[in-house]
């Protein structure tokens, strides 16, 4: 009695009772697709978060002041700020360490206008390490120098879609001179430079008003500009990049506690540096918990599918007594009639995982497209999901196999 | 001297009801069948003709006494040799045909093949060559609630024969056929024992039937009362002619 013949008489037995093998294989059907399309989606938004942070600059570290009571009305004292001497000094103590600080101070939104084109920008003051930290990509012109914060020039770079609307895709606007008019201020700058803007595709990191057109001016001109209404003699935050063999997560630690010590007592705050890569691997490891967690459930649902497969296979196995008996009575052995219940239940529960995992795999494919993440369904789950459902034939299929292969055969052959 | 196909000392069997009260329906059977014998068992119902068919059929184990089949003691021997034994030994034809519903007649008749262990290729063909001996070889294709009573009958004889076993066990074989097909049947009984030498038993309360055979053992409450050689019945006439 081989394994064939075995198959080919589950399949002569399934065939008899077509509707009751499909409905016995939905709960199987639900619980394999269920788990197939978390993890469809799931391995989709790590793949995309680890693209992702690759384009945003996986070794950044950014530093900020925040209150340390989030409840207390607490506002930023003069003395508070870090200054461009303790910035200074604190490259010089981690100089092989760090590849560069980005220092920015928002200017806030703005109009501008030169001739017919008026557009909504953003005004944001940089220092040349900006460009590096922040994977600016220059297309024209240059970025902001040295000499530019020194004398604190009118200068701007603005983005590819401006470029166009100003000059057209070809043109070249070095040189112009355009006015933004913010809520404090009304200047005039000279273009300098045109950058493209990084379109990052990633629903998870995509926050805030995308469609603005970001322009940078040197960071000196933004201070001293918003200076104008209020003082504020240094920076409340800004980004660190640490070279490529420094491990940034420890070297964020190191950040914060060079600050907490070196700038005496601050009022009201504290000193917060987080690397880009801890904030990954925390959005990673929540993600994998609410896979995981949701994947407990529909793992309840294959449990659910798998009583299932036992309550129908024991009825087949009452309904077919006297079958069994005749079997017995022409020299099955006890062996025989157990392998056929059981590999009865794998076939049903293997039909219900490929069609689970074929739908699973459909769902996640088109779940992540609907999220904007690629993907393509993982293979090992595919396995998995194979195999367990292949297990939970072999589990709930093993009592009502064994019970119809204990039967007595006079007994059975008898049963009416 | 043939060859004893059956030998039975002393066979007791008893069931416990509860434990004391000790129920004993078959209280010392000796019973000998030897090789090619056509032996018809009769007896009122509750006499134990059941009982003792399903010890000769290794479908039960006898509570006392000694048994060989085909020479090889019964005793001792675990449930696995028991389908062994049911699988080479001894051919069943029952009263209710007792086919596998999903299966066609030629999957019904090699499936004491299939669990012989005998090829897919073996079996076929071994089944349709059963099939022609009981001339339903047109209907080997068909599933049994497409076939008569007789049609089912015969098919289930083509299935006891299927690995060529040395006692055909028949209870009650035409007790559920009209006269005519139950004629047909036992027809087929006395072509395989006169043309195949085959050893058959038939289990019957009719004692017209039994008549037909060469020898006649009576039960009455679980113990052998008449064992009678029966005169040569011509019979082949009937057959011949059919």
């Amino acid at each position: 009695m081989n394994l064939l013949e075995n198959i080919r008489l589950a399949l002569e037995g399934l065939r008899a009772n077509k509707m009751r093998a499909l409905l016995t294989m939905l709960g199987i059907i639900i619980g394999i697709a269920s788990v197939m399309a978390i993890s469809t989606l799931g391995s989709a938004m790590t793949g995309s978060v680890s693209k992702t942070m690759d384009k945003i600059g996986g070794k950044n570290i950014s530093v900020s002041l925040t209150p340390k009571n989030y409840d207390s009305q607490a506002t930023l004292q003069p003395e508070d700020y870090i200054t461009q001497d303790e910035l200074n000094s604190f490259k010089e103590t981690y100089a092989d360490q760090i590849r560069a600080i980005s220092l920015s101070s928002s200017l806030g939104s703005g109009k501008l206008n030169s001739g017919y084109v008026h557009k909504d920008v953003s005004v944001t003051g940089a220092n040349p390490d900006y460009r590096l930290v922040n994977n600016i990509n220059l297309v024209q012109g240059r970025f902001i120098s040295d000499r530019d914060i020194q004398s604190s020039r009118n200068v701007i770079i603005i983005d590819t879609t401006l470029r166009n609307n100003l000059v057209g895709v070809n043109g070249d606007p070095t040189g112009m001179d355009i006015t933004v008019k913010t809520k404090n201020t009304n200047e005039t700058y000279t273009i300098i430079g045109v950058y493209e803007k990084v379109v990052i595709d990633n629903p998870l990191f995509n926050m805030g008003d995308d469609t603005r057109i970001e322009c940078f001016i040197p960071i000196t001109t933004a201070m001293s500009l918003n200076s104008a209404s209020t003082s504020i003699p240094g920076y409340d935050n800004f980004t660190i990049m640490a070279s490529a063999n420094a491990d940034t997560t420890a070297f964020a630690q190191i950040t914060k506690q060079y600050f907490i010590k070196n700038m005496g007592a601050l009022s009201d705050y504290t000193i917060e540096a987080q690397s880009m890569e801890a904030m990954v691997s925390e959005a990673t490891s929540m993600l994998s918990t609410l896979s995981l967690g949701i994947s407990v459930i529909a793992g309840i649902s294959l449990l659910v599918g798998g009583i299932g497969v036992m309550n129908i296979m024991l009825v087949s196995v009452t309904e077919r007594t006297k079958e069994i008996g005749i079997r017995k009575a022409l020299g099955a052995r006890n062996s025989a009639i157990r392998s056929q219940f059981i590999i009865e239940a794998i076939i049903i529960c293997l039909i219900g995982g490929i069609i689970g995992v074929g739908l699973g795999s459909v769902l996640g494919v088109l779940g992540s497209s609907l999220l904007k993440f690629p993907s393509t369904p993982p293979v090992g789950p595919m396995i998995i999901a194979l195999c367990f459902s292949m297990g939970i034939g072999v589990f709930f299929g093993y009592y009502p196999a064994n019970k119809a292969a204990k039967l007595n055969p006079i007994d059975a052959l008898r049963y009416e | 001297m043939r060859k004893k196909i059956i030998e039975m000392r002393g066979i007791v069997k008893s069931y416990y009801l509860g434990t004391p009260n000790e129920l004993e329906i078959l209280h010392g059977i000796d019973l000998d069948v030897y090789e090619g014998e056509f032996l018809s068992i009769v007896g009122p119902s509750g006499s134990g003709k059941s009982t003792l068919m399903n010890i000769l059929g290794a479908l039960d184990r006898p509570t006392q006494g000694h048994f060989f089949l085909d020479q090889l003691p019964m005793e001792n021997v675990k449930d696995e040799g028991l389908s062994k034994i049911r699988n080479e030994k001894i051919g069943f034809v029952f009263q209710t045909f007792n086919l596998i519903p999903r299966s066609s007649a030629l999957n019904n008749v090699a499936l004491p093949m299939l669990y012989g262990g005998k090829s897919r290729s073996v079996r076929t063909k071994r089944a349709k060559e059963l099939l022609e001996l009981v001339d339903m070889t047109a209907r080997s294709h068909h599933r049994p609630n497409e076939l008569s009573g007789g049609q089912k009958q015969r098919v289930a004889i083509a299935r006891a024969m299927a690995n060529d076993p040395a006692i055909i066990l028949a209870d009650e074989p035409t007790g559920a056929l009209d006269t005519h097909t139950g004629r047909m049947v036992m027809d087929i009984f006395h072509r395989l024992h006169q043309e195949q030498g085959k050893t058959i038993i038939l289990i019957t309360h009719n004692t017209e039937l039994a008549l037909e055979t060469e020898r006649t053992i009576r039960l009455k409450d679980g113990s052998i009362v008449e064992n009678k050689i029966n005169e040569k019945i011509q019979l082949e006439g009937s057959y011949e002619s059919a």
